[in-house]
């Protein structure tokens, strides 16, 4: 018997009480995370230890690794999962996907009529003024009227237990492989847990995927030929790419591998070329047509921008979907969402100020030392001030930026990130977290992976999470009803947790009916005496989605 | 010139060193069709032979987009437009200065109130801009700026490229249309008055005769707001008339290239564009 989580002290970033994902109280787990509290309590730091090698030894044999500051190293997954419990985990579900259908509505609007300026809820300037406002994208009117093929709403919980959106992804938002290869890993390493928990499968993905990029042929495609363009090897997230491709079972593409011609692209082969209707593309819009963005790309492919003005092939993500996700239009969102849905937000905005409103900037001047600054053209964590923990001469240079350049920053309230108990190399200890859901949509439905990718800072007290600065991850259950009930192997596939999945086709690899196992990631197939009435509740989901503004009727598959 | 109707014949011909595999293209060379500009008639032709795919862009410009694959080592592009022009107008309007420093007349034109690279901010000239706007109203300011432009700049081709700024042209004190145009632009935005880059063709000054056929250029000039749009030839030193054809606008000259394109092979070892002019009426 081990005593791991004795000593376990719920964190206090800058005075600010943080939320724990595991323990309301020292020493008193929340009802709903005893049971993985008292496996935890049954295990010795040896037994963690042990566990820790075999995943490390694991996940290199398999190539699985991030490159950290040139150095290639394992995938950092925590040991202990997150659990968030399907009733916590509907509402945050509610509100990706509401914050999903607001951001489509934003992104048609900005590359069409720009009804929204009119009517004066955003500045035209803030969008002519974003580096991501693409005015090549102008007028090309994808074939679903999809944009977001895939989105990832980082969200965060502050003290008080609610969950703030932290910031959108919207342009290549990657990390679901890890969350996919997490899963795996844990059901390897931990699969006790799983005997005592049920878990919302993950494994799923990739078929959604493909069914959205499908979706998304252009008119007339009956059987699409779909790809994964990547940049190439040398990409951070060329892991990703290629399991991607890999799941979905179509080809891994590079630029110098399509050509356009005569308003349509092709994929070279060793058969000839082969035509391509959608391509799920991971190159940045920047380098992806070096006759409209930078001429010197040599990951892009020329032309491609005009086969998609044309209707010919469609590129998810879209072209300029950046300018939805600039952290300056962040703090318009909620407004974006009243606007375009007639409904309230239903996850809130961290405190943000704008620094080109003058009040706000004195305000803001005036709290250098309490706020956190991001750089607005910023991503992976780099540039990031968090006033409490800056020096009085890094203050000094964010004073005169700002000054100089109010449009290049956001200044936002800190928010004390909530804390999870992480595994620390001889202890267990609180670290703090963010998560980042992953949404799919069809064009009819917006699905969110139940999950995502749980991203932790190991320093102590470390409240960036980004895996570019070093950050873990931790494998993120959606839990099911109570813990500790008999799985059911069936193989009928319905909805899971509520989530809205319209034909239940899924690459799960689970064992068939009555198969006298362990099942480690039960997912959707188990017998629930709430199923019927949660297909109901999926029915009226389904219907609701049907009927948002930009559900135009699907084409191709 | 009050009314006129022109054609224009704009051939440029890129001959590769070498030979060329591939080529993507675009062109903006249609002229705009407006409330005094009709376009009348439009033959594009390139050779080698592609289809040509036309759309309309962000800024209102008709672009003709083509790739060609067959081996080349030269490319010709033939735009041949029909226009009619009645002269460009506008309605004399008194705003105020305190009009150019709300928002709500702001943020329309925002696009065209921020630096560029090839209009990029310049104290010096910021000061000179805040000289003229102290001393006059926000129109006879920026009938100054386009004045001030003509003084400083010595029109002489050959000093400066498609990508010299204004502030670059101005340290050097010559340039051509491009250079005057961005110059006007610099000074008229460090006012806070919005102002967009024109290109197009002008007709030459001279005693030419109805249906004689006249070499030209491409050329560029400014429009800027003061409660109407206001449209002055910069290099010219006077307001456009009939005698010009607009075919593009944008913030500055990257947003309305005529032609550009990226090519595998050799470097272009030659570029030739012959502009002619004829006017019909």
């Amino acid at each position: 018997m081990g005593d791991l989580l004795d000593s376990y002290a719920l964190a206090h970033p800058h005075g600010r009480p943080a939320w724990d994902e595991m323990f309301a109280s020292p020493g008193t787990p929340r009802p709903r995370t005893r049971t993985l509290c008292e496996t935890l309590q049954s295990l010795s730091a040896g037994e963690l230890e042990a566990r820790a090698a075999q995943r490390d030894r694991m996940f290199r044999d398999r190539g699985i690794t991030f490159q950290l500051s040139g150095e290639e190293r394992p995938f950092p997954l925590d040991l202990i999962p997150r659990l968030i419990h399907e009733d916590e985990w509907q509402k945050l579900e509610r509100g990706v996907v509401q914050r999903v259908r607001a951001l489509e509505a934003l992104l048609a609007d900005v590359y069409g009529a720009g009804r929204i300026f009119d009517d004066g809820v955003i500045p035209r300037s803030l969008v002519t003024s974003s580096e991501h406002f693409h005015r090549a994208a102008w007028g090309i009117e994808p074939a679903n009227g999809v944009r977001v093929h895939v989105a990832g709403v980082d969200v965060v919980r502050g003290g008080d237990g609610h969950f703030y959106v932290l910031e959108d992804n919207l342009r290549c938002p990657s990390g679901v492989s890890y969350v996919i290869e997490n899963r795996r890993m844990m059901a390897r390493i931990f699969p006790e847990l799983f005997a005592s928990h049920r878990v919302a499968a993950v494994d799923s993905y990739p078929a959604k995927l493909l069914e959205s990029l499908r979706a998304s042929a252009p008119a007339g495609i009956s059987d699409p030929t779909v790809v994964v363009m990547t940049p190439g090897v040398y990409n951070s997230a060329f892991f990703e790419h290629s399991f991607l491709a890999r799941q979905m079972g179509v080809e891994l593409v590079e630029g110098r591998d399509l050509a356009c011609h005569s308003g349509r692209v092709y994929m070279r082969t060793s058969d000839g070329e082969r035509e391509v209707h959608v391509i799920y593309r991971r190159v940045d819009d920047d380098f992806l047509d070096p006759l409209q963005f930078r001429s010197d790309s040599l990951v892009g492919c020329p032309g491609l921008l005009n086969v998609a003005r044309a209707g010919n092939v469609t590129l998810a993500n879209a072209v300029g979907n950046g300018v939805a996700d600039d952290k300056l239009t962040y703090t318009y969102i909620p407004d974006v969402i009243r606007y375009y849905l007639a409904e309230e937000p239903l996850l809130r905005n961290v405190a943000t100020y704008r620094l080109e409103v003058p009040d706000q900037l004195e305000q803001v001047l005036s709290r250098l030392d309490e706020l956190v600054f991001k750089p607005v053209s910023g991503s992976g964590g780099y540039g990031i001030v968090i006033g409490p923990e800056a020096s009085d001469e890094q203050l000094e240079v964010l004073r005169r930026d700002i000054t100089t350049n109010p449009r290049a920053w956001i200044a936002q309230e800190l928010v004390a990130l909530s804390t999870a108990p992480t595994w620390v190399g001889d202890r267990i200890a609180a670290r703090h977290l963010d998560l980042r859901p992953f949404a799919v949509n069809d064009g009819n439905d917006i699905w969110v992976l139940p999950g995502g990718l749980t991203r932790v800072a190991l320093p102590e007290g470390g409240l960036v999470v980004n895996s570019s600065q070093g950050g873990g991850s931790k494998d993120t259950w959606v839990t099911v009803g109570a813990a500790r009930r008999r799985i059911a192997a069936s193989s009928k596939s319905t909805g899971q947790s509520g989530v809205a999945r319209p034909n239940g086709a899924t690459s799960d690899d689970r064992p068939a009916a009555g198969t006298p196992v362990v099942v480690p990631d039960p997912g959707p197939n188990w017998e629930d005496p709430d199923r019927l009435h949660q297909q109901e509740r999926q029915q009226q989901q389904q219907q609701q989605q049907q009927r948002t503004p930009f559900g135009k009727d699907r084409t191709g598959c | 010139m009050t009314a006129s109707r022109l054609q224009i014949d704009h051939v440029s011909c890129y001959n590769y060193s070498g030979v060329v595999h591939s080529s993507y293209n675009e062109l903006r060379l249609t002229p705009l069709s407006t409330m005094w500009q009709q376009l009348l008639d439009l033959r594009v032709e390139v050779s080698p032979r592609a289809p040509i795919f036309t759309y309309i862009d962000y800024w209102g410009s008709q672009v003709h987009a083509f790739d060609i694959h067959a081996p080349h080592e030269a490319l010709t592009v033939i735009a041949r437009s029909l226009v009619e022009s009645s002269g460009q107008r506008w309605e004399e309007r008194e705003l105020g200065w305190d009009a150019f420093a709300r928002d709500d007349v702001k943020d329309p034109f925002a696009e065209f109130l921020e630096p560029t690279g090839c209009v990029p901010a310049d104290e010096r000239l910021s000061e000179i801009g805040s000289t003229l706007s102290s001393a006059a109203s926000p129109s006879d300011a920026a009938a100054e700026a386009i004045k001030w432009v003509g003084e400083s700049l010595t029109y002489r081709s050959g000093t400066t490229g498609v990508h010299t700024s204004a502030i670059e042209a101005w340290d050097g004190g010559s340039g051509v249309c491009q250079d005057f145009a961005h110059l006007s632009l610099a000074l008229l935005r460090s006012m806070g008055i919005p102002a967009r880059y024109c290109s197009g063709y002008v007709y030459p000054d001279g005693d030419n005769r109805l249906g004689e056929r006249v070499a030209g250029e491409s050329h560029a000039w400014v429009e800027y707001w003061v409660g109407d749009w206001i449209a002055m030839d910069p290099t010219a030193g006077r307001p456009v008339d009939a005698g010009h054809v607009l075919v593009a606008r944008g913030r500055d000259y990257s947003d309305v290239v005529p032609l550009k394109g990226i090519f595998h092979g050799g470097p272009t070892s030659s570029m030739d564009v012959e502009v002619f002019l004829t006017r019909l009426s």
